[in-house]
């Protein structure tokens, strides 16, 4: 048997293990219904979010440093054409000339500040004109790096350097081919103009921008990193095309990434062949993100435990709503196998009634005829005579026995619709305890009664509440078989809330076992020796009361006594079958 | 009353003959029948003081026969016993016209008792039918006449 759809009913234990377990379910259900999606929908947003941001932080960097790379490619456009435009406008024979060299210095600065200073070179490294601060004249620049990469391009702009003033500064030259001879014009250019274009950059609190060249030290001051000059704290790595954008959540130092916690977005100048780095901390560029996230977070938390909450006090508002609704069909279940199980036994009672009957109306014609031939022989053996009439006395007591069963039996099934009077029930019942009053008082038992004063009058069968009463205070005395002594106590009370009338009949009996609580209105069911019991009292009591619209409950405990006690409605119903199911009025006398 | 003439209708044959030899011997002239339509046949032949009816039997039940008893307009009293213990059977048998009713088993003077009870009411009726002819006739002499079959013309 699956014992998780037919538990058994009756067992207090398997009821709460499956109210339990049906608990447990309606709110697994519940959740994975409404968490799951939620949940889902919440870690799509998020990612979705999050891909958005990275690609806006990824184009907005890019564009950060499209930006600067401009700037800096022009400055150093603007500073080449100036040079090639004094070269190409004036010939090696002005420009030597220290006084015009210094002129156009003079000018150059006073337009554009920003040159340190000037110098005309010729083919052979070495200096025609130099207008500056420092003494160069003698200098030979024929074995310098820059000096062969001028006379290769035609235009050079060197790495930053401290030079012998110890400031960091660069170097543009340009060649002029003239009269089949070149020269150079070269200039150095104060860094600090060039430097303020990229170190004044402010890109939030962690941002930075720098240059680095190929060997990865640094053209311009970084912000936080280091000083210009020194190392960067990564290689620069080899040239790529393009802006690259490097995005790393992680701060620990992973091996596979350059810029642990940061985004990054580097590119490659022409010229130089610097690299622009654009830097900032993760944390701070996506605050807005990890905002928005933590919101969502919050916001799911949220829906979350409401919805647990809600879920688990649905839950069990539906399992208290299951559980009452449960325990009624269990009561209506039990009346109507009750009400089925007299009808049943009902219908059969009335047939074996009247199918013993007639054998026995023959046995006591029998027994009759017998007793009639027997005074009508005189000659009789006297101790045969005694004998016979013992016998016949016997048949006759045992054939009465029998009667009084199939007549319990009959009345049982009897259709007979009740007679509705007046009654008092308190007079009623003082009527029914002097009737068996002599009976209890040879048992040792009194009647102790507590009648509510002015108890109003019902509309009831006078006749079917006495055999009930009778029944129950009968089977009350009996219940102190064995007991030298006992007390029935009958109260009654009104139940004005119910419109009707408790009658409690408590023994100090033996009281019934919780094992036989359950069967007790059972028809047959009896614990009295055979011979004692039909076991119907109780059950034509139960369909009495029904029938008068009433209900009759049992309490006991086993060794200390029985209370019953039996409703009876003000008025019983208009159609009385109503209370019970059809051909199941009855009344009879009886002892359970 | 020694000498009453009982007719005896009840499908159990075996109690048929024993109450038959009971109440032969207490001075009854008893006449058996185990079914409805004989017991109406003998109806139309004989005179009956009491009826005992079964009302439990095989073919014209014993409402009925009571019902078509009544149709004869006898004198003669109906009395119940049943085995069924459907008392509103009974009461319905006492409404159509039955004396009294009796449950099975019996003892035999309690039979014996409601017969005789039946016979007084039977003798009773019986007066009081021939009294009110009586009347009748002195009211009006003419009604005599009326006490005779009339000759099919």
């Amino acid at each position: 048997m699956n014992k998780s759809t037919h538990f058994d009913r009756d067992d207090p234990q398997e009821k709460k293990i499956h109210y339990s377990g049906l608990y447990f379910k309606f709110i697994g259900l519940t959740l994975v219904c409404s968490l799951v999606p939620l949940l889902l929908v919440g870690w799509a947003i998020n990612i979705h979010y999050k891909r958005f941001a990275v690609s806006r932080m990824t184009d907005s960097f890019q564009t950060l440093v499209d930006y600067h790379r401009r700037i800096i490619e022009s400055f150093l456009q603007e500073r080449c054409s100036r040079l090639r435009l004094i070269s190409e406008t004036h010939s090696r024979d002005i420009l030597t000339q220290r006084a015009n060299l210094f002129r156009v210095f003079e000018i150059m600065n006073r337009e554009y500040g920003s040159l340190t200073d000037l110098g005309v070179i010729d083919d052979h490294g070495k200096h025609l004109a130099y207008v500056g601060p420092y003494d160069l004249m003698d200098k030979n620049y024929s074995e310098a790096l820059w000096f062969g990469q001028v006379m290769e391009k035609g235009i050079y702009i060197s790495d930053m350097f401290s030079g012998f003033r110890e400031v960091p500064h660069f170097v543009i030259a340009v060649t002029r081919a003239e009269n089949e001879e070149t020269w150079i014009l070269r200039a150095t250019i104060d860094t600090d103009a060039f430097r303020s274009l990229v170190e004044d950059v402010r890109i939030g609190k962690t941002g930075e921008v720098y240059l680095i060249n190929q060997e990865g030290i640094f053209q311009t001051n970084p912000r936080f990193s280091g000083q210009i000059m020194e190392n960067a704290p990564f290689p620069a790595g080899p040239i790529h095309e393009g802006i690259r954008v490097y995005v790393s959540k992680s701060d620990t130092k992973e091996t596979q990434q350059p810029f642990p916690g940061k985004i990054v977005a580097t590119l490659w100048l022409d010229e130089p062949r610097w690299m622009l780095v654009v830097m900032q901390e993760y944390s701070e560029a996506f605050n807005e993100v990890n905002r928005a996230n933590v919101a969502i977070l919050v916001f799911l938390h949220l829906s979350a435990a409401t919805i647990l909450i809600v879920t688990i006090l649905i839950t069990r508002y539906m399992i208290k709503l299951i559980r009452k609704r449960d325990t009624q069909a269990d009561r209506l279940n039990r009346q109507l196998m009750q009400a089925g199980k007299l009808a049943a036994v009902g219908e059969l009672s009335a047939g074996v009634a009247h199918e013993i009957n007639n054998p026995l109306a023959i046995v006591l014609t029998e027994r009759q005829i017998l007793l009639d031939s027997a005074e009508q022989t005189p000659d009789l053996d006297d101790r045969f005579r005694r004998q016979l009439t013992h016998s016949l006395n016997q048949m006759d007591l045992q054939i009465h026995r029998c009667k009084r069963i199939t007549q319990n039996l009959l009345r049982f099934s009897r259709r007979t619709k009740p007679s509705i009077e007046t009654v008092d029930l308190n007079n009623f019942i003082i009527e029914v305890i002097e009737l068996v009053e002599r009976e209890a008082k040879t048992s040792g038992i009194r009647f102790l009664s507590d009648l509510e004063e002015r108890l109003p009058l019902l509309l009831s069968d006078p006749s079917q509440l006495q055999q009930v009463f009778l029944n129950m205070i009968t089977n009350a005395i009996d219940a102190h078989d064995g007991k030298p002594y006992g007390i029935i106590h009958i109260s009654t009370q009104s139940d004005d809330q119910n419109q009707g009338v408790r009658v409690l009949i408590a023994d100090t009996g033996s009281g019934i076992s919780s094992e036989y609580i359950a069967k007790v209105f059972d028809p047959f069911f009896t614990t009295k020796p055979a011979g004692k019991g039909t076991g119907l009292g109780l059950s034509i009591c139960y369909s009495s009361i029904k029938q008068l619209g009433g209900d009759i409950t049992v309490k006991s405990h086993e060794g200390k006594g029985t209370e019953f006690t039996i409703f009876l409605p003000y008025r019983p119903p208009l159609n009385p079958n109503e209370s019970m199911p059809e051909g199941h009025e009855s009344v009879g006398l009886g002892k359970s | 009353m020694k000498g009453s003439r009982i007719l005896l209708v009840d499908d159990e044959t075996v109690f048929t003959e024993n109450m038959t030899r009971l109440l032969t011997t207490r001075g009854y002239l008893v006449t058996a029948t185990d079914n409805g339509e004989a017991a109406l046949r003998i109806l139309g032949e004989k005179d009956f003081d009491v009826i005992v009816l079964d009302l439990k039997m095989p073919g014209m039940d014993g409402i009925t026969t009571l019902k078509e008893i009544g149709k004869l307009g006898l004198f003669a009293q109906t009395l119940i016993l049943t085995g069924h213990g459907s008392i509103d059977t009974a009461l319905e048998a006492i409404k159509l016209g039955a004396y009294d009713y009796l449950t099975k088993p019996c003892e035999i003077d309690d039979l014996v008792n409601k017969i005789e009870g039946a016979w007084g009411k039977k003798n009773e009726e019986k007066n009081k039918d021939t009294q009110e002819k009586i009347q009748k006739v002195v009211e009006s002499p003419s009604s005599v006449f009326d006490l005779f079959p009339k000759r099919k013309g």
